[in-house]
């Protein structure tokens, strides 16, 4: 029998939200007038993709930013919906580990394809065998550490915050049962939950979203010749 | 008794990542300090700064890793 995952249940609807942001904001985008003054959603989006290029451009040189900004801009887009979904009391769907994994993947392909281009196809086989020839075992541990490291980091911070979130919110309607007549409605949930939520959810999810960007950008413009 | 020794070799595993934290700190303060030093030179601290702490996470990482593969294949 056909079973919906709870985090693939909260992909699909986040997927549709991004989907229905992004047409909405492209919609204002284009109606949007060079001259005029750039407000509400058009400014977030400038001062993001600004953002992103500015942090693109310093590791990078320009004739990759113009291909790696848009995929730094959807990854970090999607890391961080899917990090604060949880205020949507939907499961994370980074905290499943297929997904990180994915995401890493991308990333680990991304740096070996700018490491080819780079060094050229003798450049690159020579690459693997650096500094001489057993080097080779420890050149493919350091490409799984990479991935492994960068998907692990999200999947666990998500993960374990989801798990907190859940703990703290059983443990706090264990404590308001105990207070007579509207002991049911979780007094101390309300009270406590929302601060925790803005650590677990938006900080931590905010900042992961982050540091998964600048160690992609960095990983890719270590592989990048000198400027 | 088996299930307290599995639960107990998780929580042994996660008590060895602690020391990464204490170490992130410090990568941490030296930032700062370095930062206090020679404010021009901000964009370049942070993002070494960031991936630095990043690097030595790893340990961290492996520790939950292994903490879950105990849990999970071990537990199961």
């Amino acid at each position: 029998m056909f079973e919906l995952q709870a985090t693939v249940l909260s992909i699909i609807i986040i997927t549709i939200l991004l989907i229905v942001f992004l047409v909405i904001l492209n919609g204002k985008l284009k109606k949007f007038d060079p001259m005029d003054e750039p407000k509400g959603l058009v400014l977030l989006a400038m001062v993001a993709t600004q953002m992103v290029d500015k942090n693109v451009r310093e590791k990078t040189n320009d004739k990759v930013a113009k291909y790696l900004t848009p995929y730094i801009m959807t990854v970090v887009m999607y890391i961080f919906m899917a990090n604060i979904s949880g205020l949507l009391s939907l499961e994370a769907p980074t905290s499943n580990y297929s997904v990180t994994l994915v995401l890493a993947a991308i990333t680990c392909v991304l740096i070996e394809v700018y490491s080819a281009k780079a060094r050229g196809a003798k450049g690159y086989i020579k690459s693997w065998f650096e500094p001489f020839a057993p080097f080779v075992v420890l050149n493919v541990f350091s490409r799984i550490s990479t991935l492994l490291s960068l998907s692990l980091r999200l999947f666990g911070n998500i993960l374990s915050g989801g798990i907190l979130m859940s703990v703290i919110y059983q443990m706090l309607s264990a404590i308001s049962s105990k207070i007579p007549v509207i002991g049911q409605l979780n007094i101390a949930g309300i009270l406590v939950a929302p601060v925790l939520h803005f650590y677990f959810d938006l900080f931590s999810g905010a900042m992961q979203a982050f540091i998964f960007m600048t160690l992609t950008i960095s990983f890719i413009g270590k592989e990048l010749p000198e400027k | 008794m088996e299930k307290a020794l599995i639960a107990f070799a998780a929580a042994l595993c996660v008590a060895a990542g602690c020391v990464t934290g204490i170490m992130e700190g410090k990568v941490a303060i030296q930032a700062v300090e370095s930062i206090g030093k020679n404010p021009d030179a901000a964009d370049k601290i942070q993002s070494m700064a960031i991936i630095g702490a990043a690097i030595s996470e790893t340990c961290a990482i492996y520790c939950l890793l292994v903490a879950f593969l105990i849990i999970f294949i071990v537990g199961a």
